[in-house]
C-alpha cells in the first residue's frame, strides 16, 4: 500500500501557521527566537508556539521548529532551556543540523523528536542510518539528492525522509557556503546569509594580481551577462508520485520569509495533488490548473533542482531578472450573505472596480469575476479599497466561505522551463 | 610541540615537504577527499605512503567528501585499502564515512573533518565520543573564539595556518552551466585553469574558482596566513598546525612549508622574535604565487563582529 506523505509548509508567523494548515498543509516548520536560520522571519515565541501548536493538534497537523544554525563557541548557552521550553508547548520535532545541538536537545529534552536538518546535506543511506542510530526520527535530505538515488535510500534504510519539492534553492551544498561570512561578515550557517550567490560577478583569469582577463560574456540577447550561482525555483508538482513512489514521507514547502498568499497557494496546490493521487494512482494526472497557481506566486522560474539529474544551465538564473508575482494577495473573505450575495472582505492590498479577481480556498476552490461594485463598511459606493485592512462588501453571485482569499490582476508567466509542462 | 601537516601534489615535493621538517603529509584521491592538490590514485599513493613511513613521518589520507549512494558504497573498500596501507590517520566529513568506518571495524583513526561546519567545542566533542582522534576547526573561528575552544575540547584539533580557504562547495557545476550559457569559453574550468570571480563593485577581490567531480569549489579572496599571528596560536595549544598547497606549486610550498617548521621549532623553543617573523613573512611573499594574495583571514576578526 502507498503511505500517505505529509505536505509541510513554511510559517512565518501564527498567521501563516494558521493559514498553512487551512489550506491543506499536514504540518508546518517554524522558528523559534534562537537558534533557527531564518533570522528574518518572524519567529515565534513559546506561547506563540503553544497556541500555534494547539490550532495544528485541533487539526491533526504538526508543528515543528527549526533549530538549524550551527553554532559558535558561546552561542550555546541557554539551548538546554530552549529545547525544554519548546518541548513543553507541545511541539512534535525539532529540526536541528549542528550535532552540539543534537547532543543538547537529546540531554535536555529527552524523547523530543529530533529532526536532521537540509544544512546537514545528508546525500547518502550510510549518512541516514547513521543518524538514525543517534535516534533521530526523521532526515530532510540535501538537494542534492536525485529519485533514485531516494529509491536506494529507501532500501538501505527506514529513517523518515524529508525532501524539498518546491521553493528557492540554496545552491550550495547547504552548509558548506560561507560565502556571506567573507563577503559582509554575516554568518550563514547562524542566520545572517545575505544570498550572495544571487549576485552579480566578474569572472576572469589573472596570471598576476591585478592583471585580469575579462572572461565575462554576451548571452543570448546581446546583452552583456555577469556570472552567477543563482538557480530557478524548484517545483516538483509535475513529479509527486515519483516522490511518493520513491518512499518519501515529507514533502517540503520552502520559505518560511514567504507570504500568506504563497503559503496558501502552494499548500493547497501540493495537498490536492497528494490527495489526487492517494485517491485513484493510476488515473493521477498533474491538473494544468495547480501549475498555474503555483505560477501566481512563482517569483522565478521553476525547475526540478537535481531530482532528474545535475543541473544545466537551464536552471540557473542567467538572464531573468526577480520576476514579480503577476498575481497580487487583496484580500481575506470574513463574511458571505448567501440571500443577497455579499460578500465581505478584509483588503490586503488596493483592489476596485473593474478589477479581475480570484477568490481561492481550502480544498482548492477557486471562482474569478469582475469587480462590478464596492461598498466601505457604512454601505457607502466606493470606486476603490485603499486601506490596509478596509472592510468592504460587494456583489458575488458565487458562494464563496470565510477564509477564502482574493487575489488580483493577470497571469503573466516567467520564461517556462524544462520538466513544469503544464503552464 | 604543534606538529605540521602538509598537503602534497607529488611524490617529488612530498620528499621536498619531509626534508623541510613537517610532521604529516595530506594526500588523497578525488572520488573519496576533497580540494586535493593531486588526486593520488591507488597505484600512486602506496608510493607516497612508504616515502612517508621510511622519512619517520606521517600521512593523513581524505576521505572527506561529501558522499552520494554511489561513492559510500566504495568507501569500505577503500577504507580497506587504506587499512592495508598503514595510513595513520583519514579525515571523514560525511557521518555516513564515519557509519562505514566503524560498522566495518577498520582500525584507522580519523580527524573530523566538516570544513566550515566545524565551530565549537561542545562539536568538536560530540566527534570525539564517536571516536574522532582530531578534528579540523572552521577557519571562520576567529581567535577571540579560539581561546574558549580550546578551553573545552576533549580531543586536538588542527587549524589552517597556510593556505586557500574554501568558503563555498556547490553540487552544480557553476562555471560550465555560466559558459554553456554564453556559448564561451566552454573548454576548461578546472582548478589549473586558475579562474577567479569578483563581488559586484569590489574589482579588487579574487575567489578563485573551479570544478571537479565534488562540484564546484570557491575560495576567501585571499589566502590564510597565520605567520604574523603565530605565537598566538602557538600559545592557543592548537594540536595540528595545518598547510593548504592547493595553489602553490612544487619547491614553493615546500619553502614556505620550511618558514613554518622553523617559525613551529623557534616557539617551542622559545627563541621567536619579530625579526624572524619578519623572515618568515619574506619567504611566503617570495613563494606565494604571483596570482594569489594573502592576510590573516577570520583569524583576527572580532567575533562580536560577525552577524
Ligand atoms: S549564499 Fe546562496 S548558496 Fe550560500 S548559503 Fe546563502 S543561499 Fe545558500
Amino acid at each position: 500500500m502507498i503511505k500517505r506523505p505529509e505536505v509541510l509548509a513554511p510559517a512565518g508567523t501564527l498567521e501563516k501557521l494558521q493559514v498553512a494548515i487551512d489550506y491543506g498543509a499536514d504540518a508546518v516548520y517554524i522558528g523559534g527566537d534562537a537558534y533557527g536560520l531564518r533570522t528574518r522571519a518572524g519567529n515565534f515565541s513559546f506561547d506563540q508556539m503553544r497556541a500555534g501548536v494547539e490550532y495544528a493538534h485541533a487539526r491533526h497537523a504538526k508543528v515543528y521548529v527549526a533549530a538549524n544554525i550551527v553554532a559558535h563557541e558561546g552561542n550555546l548557552p541557554g539551548a538546554e532551556e530552549f529545547f525544554q521550553h519548546v518541548q513543553e508547548t507541545g511541539v512534535d520535532a525539532v529540526i536541528v543540523s549542528d550535532p552540539a545541538l543534537i547532543q543538547t536537545c537529546v540531554l535536555a529534552a529527552p524523547g523530543l523528536a529530533i529532526h536532521l536538518s537540509t544544512q546537514a546535506s545528508s546525500c547518502n543511506w550510510e549518512t541516514l542510518n547513521f543518524w538514525q542510530d543517534e535516534g533521530l526520527e526523521r532526515v530532510v535530505l540535501a538537494r542534492e539528492v536525485g529519485i533514485e538515488e531516494i529509491k536506494e535510500m529507501r532500501r538501505h534504510t527506514d529513517i523518515q525522509i524529508e525532501a524539498f519539492i518546491h521553493g528557492a534553492m540554496c545552491i550550495g551544498y547547504s552548509g558548506r557556503c560561507v560565502l556571506s561570512n567573507h563577503m559582509g561578515l554575516r554568518d550563514a550557517n547562524r542566520g545572517g546569509c545575505a544570498q550572495n550567490c544571487r549576485w552579480k560577478y566578474d569572472i576572469f583569469d589573472m596570471p598576476q594580481l591585478g592583471q585580469k582577463n575579462d572572461l565575462t560574456s554576451v548571452g543570448p540577447d546581446g546583452k552583456k551577462e555577469a556570472f552567477s550561482m543563482s538557480a530557478v525555483d524548484m517545483a516538483m508538482i509535475d513529479h509527486i508520485p515519483d516522490l511518493i513512489d520513491a518512499g518519501v514521507d515529507s514533502l517540503k514547502i520552502e520559505g518560511r520569509m514567504k507570504t500568506v498568499h504563497y503559503v496558501s497557494t502552494v499548500a493547497n496546490v501540493y495537498s490536492a495533488a497528494v490527495d489526487a493521487y492517494m485517491r485513484d494512482p493510476a488515473h493521477y494526472h498533474t491538473d494544468p490548473a495547480w501549475v498555474d497557481d503555483l505560477w501566481k506566486v512563482a517569483q522565478r522560474g521553476m525547475s526540478t533542482g537535481f531530482y532528474y539529474g545535475t543541473p544545466t544551465e537551464q536552471d540557473e538564473l542567467f538572464d531573468e531578472g526577480r520576476e514579480r508575482p503577476q498575481y497580487r494577495f487583496i484580500g481575506e473573505v470574513q463574511a458571505y450573505d448567501v440571500a443577497t450575495q455579499t460578500v465581505t472582505v478584509q483588503q490586503r492590498n488596493n483592489f476596485g472596480i473593474g478589477d479581475p479577481i480570484e477568490f481561492y480556498g481550502p480544498g482548492f476552490t477557486h471562482y474569478a469575476m469582475t469587480l462590478q461594485d464596492l461598498f466601505d463598511e457604512d454601505g457607502n459606493a466606493i470606486d476603490r479599497a485603499p486601506h490596509a485592512m478596509q472592510i468592504v462588501t460587494f456583489h458575488c453571485p458565487h458562494p464563496v466561505r470565510p477564509g477564502d482569499f482574493l487575489r488580483g490582476q493577470r497571469v503573466r508567466r516567467p520564461h517556462q522551463r524544462k520538466a513544469v509542462q503544464h503552464a | 610541540m604543534a606538529e605540521i601537516i602538509a598537503t602534497t601534489e607529488s611524490l617529488e615535493q612530498a620528499q621536498h615537504l619531509l626534508n623541510a621538517g613537517v610532521d604529516w603529509l595530506y594526500a588523497g584521491e578525488d572520488e573519496f577527499g576533497l580540494r586535493l592538490p593531486h588526486s593520488f590514485g591507488r597505484d600512486e599513493l602506496p608510493a607516497l605512503v612508504e616515502l612517508v613511513h621510511q622519512a619517520g613521518k606521517k600521512i593523513m589520507v581524505a576521505v572527506n567528501a561529501i558522499f552520494h549512494n554511489d561513492r559510500i558504497v566504495k568507501v569500505a573498500d577503500y577504507l580497506q585499502f587504506l587499512t592495508d596501507l598503514h595510513v595513520d590517520m583519514v579525515s571523514i566529513g560525511d557521518p555516513g564515512a564515519i557509519h562505514v568506518l566503524q560498522t566495518n571495524r577498520f582500525p584507522l583513526p580519523y580527524l573530523y573533518d566538516g570544513a566550515d561546519l566545524v565551530t565549537s567545542s561542545r562539536q568538536i566533542n560530540f566527534w570525539g565520543r564517536h571516536g574522532a582522534v582530531a578534528a579540523q576547526v572552521a577557519p571562520e573561528v576567529p581567535y577571540g573564539e579560539l581561546v574558549p575552544l580550546m578551553q573545552h575540547v576533549d580531543i586536538p584539533v588542527s587549524y589552517l595556518v597556510y593556505g586557500a580557504s574554501v568558503i563555498h562547495q556547490s553540487g552544480r557545476p557553476l562555471v560550465d552551466n555560466y559558459f554553456s550559457f554564453v556559448k564561451q569559453h566552454q573548454e576548461r574550468s578546472d582548478r589549473q585553469r586558475g579562474l577567479f570571480i569578483s563581488a559586484p563593485h569590489k574589482p579588487e577581490t579574487h575567489y578563485s574558482i573551479y570544478e571537479d567531480i565534488n562540484g564546484t569549489h570557491v575560495f576567501a579572496t585571499n589566502d590564510v596566513n597565520l605567520m604574523p599571528a603565530l605565537t598566538r596560536v602557538h600559545d592557543l595549544g592548537i594540536q595540528y598546525w595545518k598547510l593548504d598547497g592547493l595553489f602553490v606549486p612544487g619547491q614553493q610550498f615546500a619553502q614556505i612549508a620550511a618558514a613554518f617548521v622553523h617559525a613551529r621549532d623557534a616557539l617551542a623553543a622559545g627563541t621567536w622574535t619579530a625579526d624572524l617573523a619578519a623572515d618568515g613573512q619574506h619567504v611566503i611573499a617570495d613563494n606565494t604565487p604571483a596570482n594569489r594574495a594573502t592576510d590573516t583571514g577570520f583569524f583576527d576578526i572580532d567575533p562580536n563582529e560577525v552577524q
